[in-house]
């Protein structure tokens, strides 16, 4: 009965949560971030079961590439404690895990018996192409106005630097 | 007579321009003060002359409308009105003048002014007043005045004190005024002096609510004239300066309970009940004050005590249904007891002390002061061809015809202690030797002799508008058209007249013999009945009385109204404001700037609704 | 085709997105703050590719959005590093607690 696809699931889907309950319960923080990559590398391979090739490659590239390496370097330019971190349990702490195990619940009675009789997709068929098709001709102004976000970004991002930059001379003035 | 209006308003202008330009004039300001009096009293003689030959004039407009109700302000100028216009005017003016010289040098000589002109405002606005609610306005505005002049030294303790008590004893009677106006206007529908009287005459008020208001009114008028039991500030008010003493607590305000009453004439005389408290009340206080008199060492303690007994003698005249007589005692009185005070105040102004025992042999020295200081206690002692005889011997007219012997006696033996203490205390401060060294004592300047020489006039000569011998000509005036008011003149018995005549020589007499020969040893009286001498020294003990029983039950339940105050009422409160503290510090600790507990608490709330969502089954 | 039901997709987003939301709410350090945000939009992500291709109406769209999603994401990453490392250069702390001046 179980077939091959299942096993992967699981064991994908058990990989992504160990990675996300370890980085809640990592105390240094650069152990926190490599405990995150398993889980994206995880989600990237959900997303080859789900036929998204493409944007399993995009998830490993970004998440496990980029934003690792930016949160990795923001860590690094800031000064860590991490024994603060482990401050005993507060009753905000309580109450907030109380509330998101509610929300769980609560959304959990939502969706776990949906199921939709789908006709089968061929969405694993060329799916970069498809991607690449819909992209250029559906999206084409979204996907333009991204890479005018990606800019600005790009440009917010420096500027808060150089910012930083002229006070901290002014500071040593 | 439609231009009545302007006369209270001259002296409030006075009032407002010494208020604002007080402190350039300096001294000067006297002659604005005496310059819009004086316009005040020109317009009130032609008012009068006027009233003479006019009927009453009355002129209203709506001051408030309140639902059906419309309160109205406006004046009125009939016989008493204008009789009063000019007595206040009159008096004002000439104690404006005085002032000058008896004021000279003070530095709050423009404030001085002022306060004349305020009080005379309030003085005018309350004759002229057509209705109960106006009339009250003035009422306390005089009692304003009467307050702020009283504490002019307010430097001294002792006047501070005297304003206070003098303000605190008028209220109490000012509660049974207000208590009684309402209680009228509930009644009647009106504060209108016209329908009010109206109604009473038709009987539309039940004989039981008239006595009621009447004697609350009346209450009002013993606190301002000072009756018994009220009477006890008006002797403490001379701490005032003796002008003050002179126009306030001799001529006008303290005439002013007098006024009310005789104003109010028309409803005492529907209840037989209220003329009676009201004569009683009166006599009681005329023999009781006059006693307390008689063994003052003060110069202007003695005439506060005359003052108050002279008021006694009006109400004992109005309670007897004797409204000319009071009326014109009202009159005669203002003019020899105003002489009376400045002629005083010009003994203390030229020896500067005002106790009588350091005085003595004055006679010499003060040319123009001592033989009119004479003339008033001739009038005050009811020596005949004075003006206080007739107005006197109408009263005991009133009285006996009125039916109530024993009044009638007690206010011939008031009389004659009148004339006792009169004289007692003119011959201690006149004749004889000088019992201390006296160094610069000197005549008052004209500004201050001036008036005392025109009220000496009006002392003589005021009398004799209205007297058995050469016609009542007041009297038939005064209630010409008015048949609620009783007679213009009472025929009494010829020899009430001798009596009177005989009982207030025996008085003089007896004070010469005392004071002057010393026949009779004062130290001997004393010793004989030194127990009525204390009591009589004291005032009866009515201050200490006050003081033991009201002071200490005020203080009593001030103090338990304080135990209240702090453990009640302050708990309550307290417990608000720590309860909405603790709710605002929590608040404010929510507040903590942390974007993160926003956040989860917004998502807490966020779960616990989703929470109740599926509980109730809402979901899809 | 496939036995794995679309629930088991969908659990799997929210319990990632659970552990994000938690991380995010109860964290002192500010970037593991964003870490957290990074794993819940991940969980959405998984969520636009499930019905992509087990929705109602599956197409090519869902993964487009998540395309989108990640570039935004990748954007917000940037920008919330830039302005961590400018607080950090005033205020000397990543300490979430200590940043505080929405009470001023």
């Amino acid at each position: 009965m179980l077939s091959g696809e299942f096993i992967a699931f699981i064991g994908l889907a058990l990989v992504a949560i160990m990675g996300g309950v370890l980085l809640l319960n990592l105390t240094k923080v650069v152990h926190m971030v490599v405990a995150l990559v398993f889980t994206f590398v995880s989600i990237a391979g959900i997303y080859v079961l789900l036929s998204a090739e493409f944007l399993a490659a995009v998830q490993i590239l970004i998440y496990s590439g980029a934003i690792t390496i930016i949160m990795l370097f923001g860590i690094m330019l800031t000064k860590h404690n991490d024994e603060s971190e482990a401050k005993g349990i507060g009753w905000r702490k309580i109450l907030l895990f109380l509330g998101v195990l509610a929300f769980g619940a609560a959304v959990y009675i939502g969706i776990y018996d949906l199921d939709f009789t789908s006709e089968t997709s061929s969405l694993h068929v060329k799916n970069t192409e498809q991607i690449g098709l819909a992209l250029y001709s559906d999206y084409i102004i979204p996907f333009e106005l991204t890479s005018v976000v990606l800019l600005v970004t790009l440009v917010g991002a420096i500027i808060l630097a150089r910012k930083d930059d002229n006070g901290k001379e002014g500071d040593k003035e | 007579m439609e231009n009545a209006w302007l006369i209270p308003l001259f002296p409030l202008l006075s009032f407002l321009v010494l208020l604002i330009a007080g402190r350039r004039l300096r001294e000067a300001s006297a002659y604005a003060g005496i310059l819009l009096t004086l316009a005040s009293l020109a317009m009130s003689v032609y008012m009068l002359a006027e009233r003479f030959t006019k009927p009453t004039f009355k002129s209203e407009s709506v001051w408030l409308t309140i639902g059906d109700l419309k309160l109205t302000a406006g004046f009125e100028v009939n016989q008493l009105n204008a009789l009063m216009l000019v007595i206040v005017s009159l008096v004002s003016f000439l104690v404006h003048i005085y002032s000058r010289g008896y004021m000279h040098g003070d530095e709050r000589f423009p404030v001085f002014y002022a306060y004349l002109g305020l009080f005379t405002f309030a003085m005018l606005g309350l004759v002229l007043s057509p209705n109960l609610l106006q009339t009250y306005i003035f009422w306390e505005l005089v009692g304003l005045g009467s307050f702020l002049l009283i504490g002019f030294y307010f430097y001294k303790e002792s006047a501070k004190h005297a304003a206070q008590k003098a303000f605190i004893m008028t209220r109490i009677g000012d509660v049974g005024l207000l208590i009684g106006m309402i209680l009228l206007f509930w009644q009647t529908g009106s504060f209108e002096y016209d329908e009010i009287f109206a109604s009473v005459k038709e009987g539309a008020v039940s004989e039981t609510m008239i006595t009621l208001t009447a004697i609350l009114i009346f209450i009002g008028a013993v606190g301002k004239s000072g009756q018994f039991p009220l009477h006890t500030w008006l002797p403490d008010a001379m701490e005032g300066p003796t002008p003050v003493s002179a126009l306030i607590h001799a001529a006008t305000m303290v005439a002013a309970g007098v006024y009310l009453v005789a104003a109010t004439f028309p409803l005492f005389a529907a209840s037989e009940t209220a003329l009676m408290t009201v004569s009683v009340i009166g006599a009681f206080t005329a023999i009781f004050a006059a006693s307390i008199g008689i063994v003052q060492k003060d110069i202007k303690r003695v005439l506060a005590y005359s003052t108050v007994s002279q008021l006694g003698y009006m109400m004992l005249a109005l309670g007897s249904a004797g409204y000319v007589a009071g009326v014109f005692h009202l009159m005669t009185h203002a003019f020899f007891k105003a002489l009376l005070f400045l002629a005083a105040g010009s003994v203390i102004h030229a020896v500067h002390t005002q106790d009588i025992e350091k005085m003595g042999g004055l006679w010499k020295k003060l040319r123009f002061t001592a033989p009119l200081f004479l003339i008033g206690t001739l009038a005050i002692s009811g020596v005949p061809l004075f003006s206080g005889f007739f107005s006197k011997d109408e009263i005991l007219v009133a009285a006996w015809v009125h039916g109530n012997k024993a009044l009638f006696w007690l206010a011939v033996t008031a009389a004659f202690f009148t004339a006792f203490y009169m004289f007692r205390l003119f011959f201690m401060v006149f004749a004889g030797e000088a019992r201390t060294h006296m160094k610069n004592v000197h005549e008052s300047p004209g500004s201050m002799i001036f008036p005392m020489a025109v009220l000496g006039v009006l002392a003589i000569a005021s009398g004799y508008i209205n007297t058995p011998w050469f016609g009542t000509f007041l009297g038939d005036w005064l209630v010409e058209g008015n048949s609620a008011l009783g007679h213009g003149h009472v025929e009494g018995p010829a020899w009430i007249m001798i009596v009177a005549t005989l009982v207030s020589l025996s008085g003089i007499l007896l004070a010469y013999l005392i004071y002057v020969k010393r026949s009779i040893s004062r130290d001997w009286l004393i010793s004989r009945a030194p127990l009525t001498y204390n009591v009589l020294r004291n005032k009866y003990y009515i201050d200490e009385f006050y003081g033991m029983t009201f002071v200490y039950g005020a203080k009593a339940v001030s103090l338990f109204l304080r135990f209240i105050e702090t453990f009640l009422v302050e708990g309550l409160v307290k417990t608000v404001t720590v309860f909405v503290q603790t709710l605002g510090k929590t608040g404010s600790k929510i507040q903590s700037g942390q974007v993160q507990t926003y956040g989860a608490i917004a998502f807490v709330g966020l779960a616990v609704l989703m929470v109740i969502f599926a509980l109730t089954g809402g979901y899809l | 085709m496939s036995n794995v039901p679309v629930s088991a997709f969908l659990a799997l987003a929210l319990i990632l997105f659970c552990i994000g939301l938690y991380g995010a709410l109860s964290k002192r350090n500010t970037v593991i703050v964003l870490i957290s945000i990074e794993l819940m939009l991940n969980a959405v992500n998984i969520n636009l590719v499930t019905f992509s291709k087990y929705g109602p109406a599956p197409s090519i769209n869902g993964q487009i959005f998540a395309l989108f999603a990640i570039a935004i994401a990748a954007a917000e990453a940037a920008i919330g590093l830039a302005i961590l490392i400018a607080l950090y250069n005033n205020r000397k702390t990543v300490n979430i607690d200590e940043m505080d001046q929405l009470k001023h």
